[in-house]
């Protein structure tokens, strides 16, 4: 995917000397937790926002990017308004959980991984949410919407995106 | 040991203080887990119920933790009522307080429904009844946000005995003599893990809680934190206690937001409370406990790789040795261990280890916790002994398989796991057991998989699950994850060939065995095990591109259409059907059946157990429709316009004119071939004309689809016996398709069916067929629990008979068809179950009656179907006058034929090609496979005739489905009309005479229900 350079003037560098700052002294043991404040802060993980972790750390870039990279949790491209994650565990596999992604792939027009070019949403498989009970089971932002078939999984982001909230819970 | 402190004196008197101020009577709403489902406004609802009903005071609410059946969420108890109250919203508290809290009474519709009645109380509900809840006692009862209400439950009552009284050697002696195994499934034993740490060199060691629950289908750890974290607290400070630890992590995932809030808040309050930090309670000891939340990789399950994350480093694993108790976290001593394990020690050491190892098997102590899911009534989490069989755990716990379709197997141990089958339904599970059978423990995953799940699919699942989660450290997982992906993927695309079995073992074992941590070690043996339980679906996939389950995409348009044997196009004629268009609807049926009449009558509509519709509420009533349609179009009937038959010179002979026969002469008609049936019986029809009774399949509605057989210029020959097969040949015909019928009876020991009185079953329905069945038959019983069986009850009855079948097992382990046991059981027949015959009792050279024996279920066998045996004894007699033998029907080979045959007397053929073993003759239906259902014969006379075709150097190619529609009516989340429910003829008319006793559907009633039809092949088209 395509993605505009952000520049270093675009981010308010400021809260990551309060981040680095909570960890001192700042050890190697800091850096996931540092990384994870981080994309609180920002959503994602700026490119400038790591320059400055790692300045203020003392340690290479390379260290801060190599863990990013590695783990599911972090991005490094900013993310859609709203995150739909649409769990693949093995309860919500044999209860249909391919097609309501296959549906809701279809309906935003985006992959797994992958942000509509309005921003409005961000696609996203996980391994489990470990509400099995409630599969098949997508997670949009931290509101669960289980017992899902694919054209009510569509409604419910119809609903998110026509009103822009959240709605209630799921039935 | 530590003198008894200021601080602890302090803390005993709050704890007495918090007992003393329990609440006398409580709502509890689990707020975890059930909040997905509302239970946050379920809790509100009833704040402001119980305030308005100034009930504030006197009635506690709590939200709690996970109570356990989760597939009732929200889930409310209320106590000391011991009341349980599933699926309520907020629009129901006004109800329960009225009813309940006020008035002492029950809402019915609440409760747990049981097999006949709504079952009110937790102690009454077979899902909790059949626990032993010892980890999980507290959870679903306490805040757990709260530590006084932990305390009050007698929260850290062990650590401060542990404390007070107990020195750390003799700590790890107890959890040794407990028999406590690690709960995150290696099962490695946990006294021996924290001797080896304690006795490892150095100062500073450290401790650590494995909560990167990653396994899908595993929520055992998450519910215990969430719903009791202090107990994971308890274990974990005398697991330091024990071991010689100061500092401690546990590693959450980050997808367990209300986790890692609630154990943040219990780590809080018990700092506050002194149970943690420096002097804990007053004493020399110190423990301090950090949460680093993991950020999403499935590898950092594994031990060494979950030290590198807790590190700050990527989470790759390193080989071992060192083992953690040497060298783990910064290269000090490290006890790891996960939470269900921590959260059994105040358990053991509060009941007592020699208590605790009374629990269990001989190898496998105490309980576990299981995440029960899949297709399964009552998912949830359930605590049971070691040992437990699976089918109580399925059955009587989970409440069985929904919508009554049969279970499978059972996922154990996530991705490193395997798939348990059906016959080991009755094992007793414990480490050993399950490894056994090809799976393992695991953490407690359990997902059941009923016949609409793939096998293949499955093992494509995990693998393609591990080759996203490999590290990519090692290459022979790396690499090898991928590879065996790869072939999977093929072959649930159609793809595969057969050498890509061989391959895939290979690559299996050489994962591993060469793979450096757990993940590629395991990473194979979902794909060991379904290959190893499962062979004959990745066969099916790969020789005959067929899916059992209906579940591959690859292989799959629609599930209802690759379910039919014929592969009918069923969600185009059904749409055809709504719209009034039944001439075309009967034309693109019979693109691939010719016998529609008789499918809409007497198929076992396999589509139907596949319809997706089921699980929004029921299938489609798709036989009832097509019976509508051909009901609707007028005869004669013509052969589809798109055949444009070409007449070739050859000629092929059939022999037997029954469901196989015919649809192969069809369909050879349809390249053009000529075809001739020889039947040797007076007229056609086969086992549709002499195994069916005419109530089921009238004459009249036979020979509509014989005659448009005929008509498409097929020759048929009656009262036509072929001895030889050589004189076929002879006669010019190139090939030769036998579609003979199972017409004898399996013979049951100890009864002559010379004898007067006492008759064979297929005999009696071919005599009743040709109206020369006896009339006097007075008494009668049947003996059998098939379709054959319950066919000659009926026809019994008919005959004047008063009838009583008599069956070995129980209803649920009858192969019958369900709706012929439910329409003989109203017609009067009696049904004996677990009834053994064992002689018949003669005198004077009549029947006089049935000597039988009471029978008892036992294990399951190859399929999973409990077998039966006697109980000693219970020999009884019913008196009768006529006895039938009908347990089942068999194939009378022909021997001059000099065709290679099966064990069981079936001609064996090539299941591609349905080629025997002489070249140019091809069998199908029950010759080539035993007693098969209508449709099955009818798929393999598709299948031969297309063989045949290719013999004769065709491409063996039907003509393309004419897809005449693309609309669908059904609208999700609207409501539907229900499923119509078919009209019987009244029992009175119906049991005196042959004459049909299901009624076609009103017109209206077919269209509408046609509509409900969600045309998943248009899904499938998009894609």
């Amino acid at each position: 995917m395509k993605t505009k350079a952000v520049e270093k003037h675009d981010v308010d560098l400021a809260p990551v000397a309060t981040i680095v700052a909570s960890y001192a002294p700042f050890t190697e043991g800091s850096i996931i937790s540092s990384l994870q404040d981080i994309q609180d802060r920002y959503g994602y993980l700026p490119r400038p926002a790591m320059d400055e972790l790692a300045r203020l750390s003392g340690m290479p870039v390379a260290k801060f990017y190599g863990v990013a990279t590695f783990y599911a949790q972090f991005h490094l491209e900013p993310h859609g308004k709203h995150t739909v994650r649409v769990c693949r565990g093995t309860a919500c596999h044999v209860r249909n959980a391919p097609q309501v992604l296959a549906k809701v792939s279809q309906h935003l027009g985006i992959e797994d991984g992958e942000t509509t070019p309005d921003m409005r949403f961000s696609l996203e498989t996980v391994a489990c949410l470990g509400t099995c009970f409630l599969s098949p089971v997508m997670l949009v932002d931290s509101q669960y919407f289980g017992r899902l078939t694919p054209d009510r999984a569509v409604k419910i982001l119809d609903a998110i995106d026509g009103k822009d909230a959240a709605g209630n819970t799921a039935d | 040991m530590s003198e008894i402190t200021a601080q602890i004196k302090e803390l005993r008197l709050r704890r007495s203080e918090a007992q003393t101020h329990k609440p006398k009577r409580a709502v509890r709403i689990c707020a975890t887990g059930c909040r997905a489902l509302g239970a946050l406004n379920v809790h509100s609802a009833f704040e402001k119920e119980l305030a308005s009903s100034g009930l504030t005071n006197a009635v506690a609410l709590i939200k709690t933790g996970c109570q356990g059946v989760c597939a009732g969420a929200p889930v409310i108890s209320i106590d000391p009522d011991g009341i349980v109250y599933v699926g309520a919203k907020p629009e129901d508290v006004a109800e329960i307080v009225r009813t309940t809290l006020i008035g002492g009474g029950v809402v019915d519709r609440l409760c747990f429904s049981g097999q006949n009645a709504p079952i009110p109380r937790r102690a009454d509900i077979p899902f909790f009844s059949a626990q032993k809840q010892i980890v999980l006692d507290r959870c679903g009862r306490i805040d757990p946000t709260d530590i006084e209400s932990a305390l009050a439950e007698g929260a850290y009552d062990v650590f401060d005995r542990v404390l007070t009284e107990m020195a750390p050697q003799s700590v790890i002696e107890k959890i040794t003599t407990s028999g406590l195994r690690g709960r995150g499934g290696a099962g490695f034993p946990t006294g021996l893990k924290w001797s080896l740490a304690r006795a490892a060199a150095g100062d500073i060691k450290y401790l650590v809680c494995n909560a990167d629950e990653g396994d899908p289908g595993a929520f055992m750890d998450r519910a215990v934190i969430e719903g009791d974290p202090h107990a994971l607290l308890e274990g974990m400070l005398i697991a330091a206690y024990a071991i010689g630890a100061r500092r401690g992590y546990v590693y959450v995932r980050a997808e367990y937001p209300i986790a890692i809030e609630h154990l943040g808040i219990a780590i809080k309050q018990a700092m506050k409370s002194g149970l943690l930090g420096e002097h804990i309670l007053g004493t020399t000891f110190d423990f301090d406990l950090e949460i680093k939340i993991g950020a999403g990789a499935f590898v950092c399950g594994e031990e060494t790789a979950l030290m590198a994350s807790i590190e700050g480093k990527r989470g790759q694993p390193r080989p071992r040795p060192p083992f953690p108790a040497q060298a783990g976290l910064w290269g000090k001593p490290t006890n790891i261990n996960n939470v269900e394990t921590y959260a059994n020690i105040p358990a053991i050491l509060g009941m007592g280890a020699e208590e605790y190892a009374k629990l269990g098997t001989e190898k496998s102590r105490g309980t576990k916790i299981f995440a029960l899911a899949g297709k399964v009534n009552h998912t949830g989490l359930v605590e049971v002994p070691m040992g437990i069989t699976l089918r109580q755990l399925v059955y009587e716990i989970g409440g069985g398989i929904p919508k009554g379709r049969a279970f499978k197997a059972a996922q154990m141990g996530g991705p490193s796991g395997g798939c348990v089958p059906a016959r080991y339904l009755d094992l007793p599970i414990d480490y050993e057991s399950v490894k056994e059978v090809g799976a393992i423990m695991g953490s407690g995953g359990l997902i059941i998989l009923d016949e609409n799940t793939c096998m293949v699919d499955i093992a494509r699942y995990f693998m393609d699950f591990c080759a996203k989660e490999s590290c990519g450290k090692c290459p022979p997982c790396r690499i090898g994850t991928t590879r065996m992906l790869e072939i999977l993927q093929r072959i649930c695309a159609g793809k595969g060939e057969l050498s890509d079995l061989d391959k895939l073992e290979a690559l299996a074992y050489q994962v591993k065995k060469n793979s450096l941590c757990g993940l590629g070690q395991t990473a194979a043996n979902p794909v060991l095990s379904t290959l190893r339980h499962f062979r004959e679906e990745y066969m099916e996939h790969i020789a005959l591109k067929q899916c059992r389950a209906s579940a591959c995409p690859g292989l799959v348009e629609s599930p209802c259409s690759h379910a039919c044997p014929a592969g009918v196009d069923v969600p185009d004629y059904l749409t055809l059907a709504a719209e009034d268009r039944y001439t075309e609807a009967l034309a693109v049926i019979q693109m691939r059946n010719p016998l529609v009449s008789v499918c809409g009558r007497v198929c076992d509509h396999p589509c139907e157990h596949r319809c997706r519709r089921t699980d929004i509420d029921e299938p489609l009533s798709i036989r009832d429709i097509k019976r509508h349609i051909t009901d609707t179009v007028a005869a004669p009937w013509r052969a589809p316009e798109q055949w444009t038959v070409s007449e070739t010179k050859q000629k092929v002979a059939v022999v037997g004119a029954g469901p196989a026969g015919l649809t192969c002469a069809y369909f050879l008609r349809s390249f053009g071939h000529s075809v001739t049936i020889f039947e040797s019986l007076p007229k056609a029809g086969g086992m549709l004309l002499v195994g069916i009774p005419r109530y089921r399949l009238p004459d009249d509605r036979l020979k509509l689809d014989i005659d448009f057989i005929l008509s498409t210029g097929v020759k048929l020959q009656l009262d036509s016996p072929v001895n030889r097969l050589e004189d076929l040949f002879d006669a010019g015909y190139g090939a030769v398709f036998l579609g003979v019928g199972a017409h004898e009876s399996t013979p049951l020991k100890g009864f002559d069916t010379t004898t007067p009185g006492v008759l064979d079953g297929v005999r009696f329905l071919r005599d009743a067929a040709f109206g020369q069945a006896p009339q006097k038959l007075g008494r009668t019983v049947v003996i059998g629990g098939g379709n054959v069986a319950i066919d000659a009850a009926r026809s019994a009855r008919r005959n004047g008979g008063e009838v009583t079948v008599v069956y070995r097992r129980t209803r649920a382990e009858m192969p019958a068809y369900t709706e012929e046991i439910e329409e003989a059981s109203a017609e009067g027949i009696k049904l004996e179950f677990l009834t053994q015959p064992v002689a018949a009792v003669i005198d004077k050279g009549h029947v006089t009656a049935l000597k039988c024996v009471r029978m008892e279920l036992g294990t399951a066998d190859e399929s999973g179907r409990r077998q039966s045996k006697p109980i000693a004894g219970s020999e009884f007699q019913i008196p009768c006058d006529t006895i039938i033998s009908a347990v089942g029907q068999k194939v009378a080979a022909n021997d001059a034929w000099g065709l290679r045959l099966n064990t069981d007397g079936t001609y064996e053929v090539d299941t591609v090609t349905l080629a025997t073993s002489r070249e140019r003759v091809f069998a199908g239906g029950d010759c080539a496979r035993g007693p098969a259902s209508v449709v099955q014969a009818i798929g393999d006379g598709q299948r031969a005739a297309c063989s045949i075709d290719r013999i004769f150097g065709g491409k063996g190619e039907l003509p393309d489905n004419l897809k005449l529609t693309q609309k669908r009516y059904a609208a999700e989340g609207e409501s539907a009309p229900p499923r119509p429910h078919a009209r019987l003829a009244g029992l009175v008319s119906r049991t005196a005479s042959f004459d049909e006793v299901v009624a076609t559907l009103g017109d209206v009633e077919a269209r509408s229900e046609a509509r409900r039809c969600l045309r998943c092949d248009l899904e499938h088209a998009c894609k």
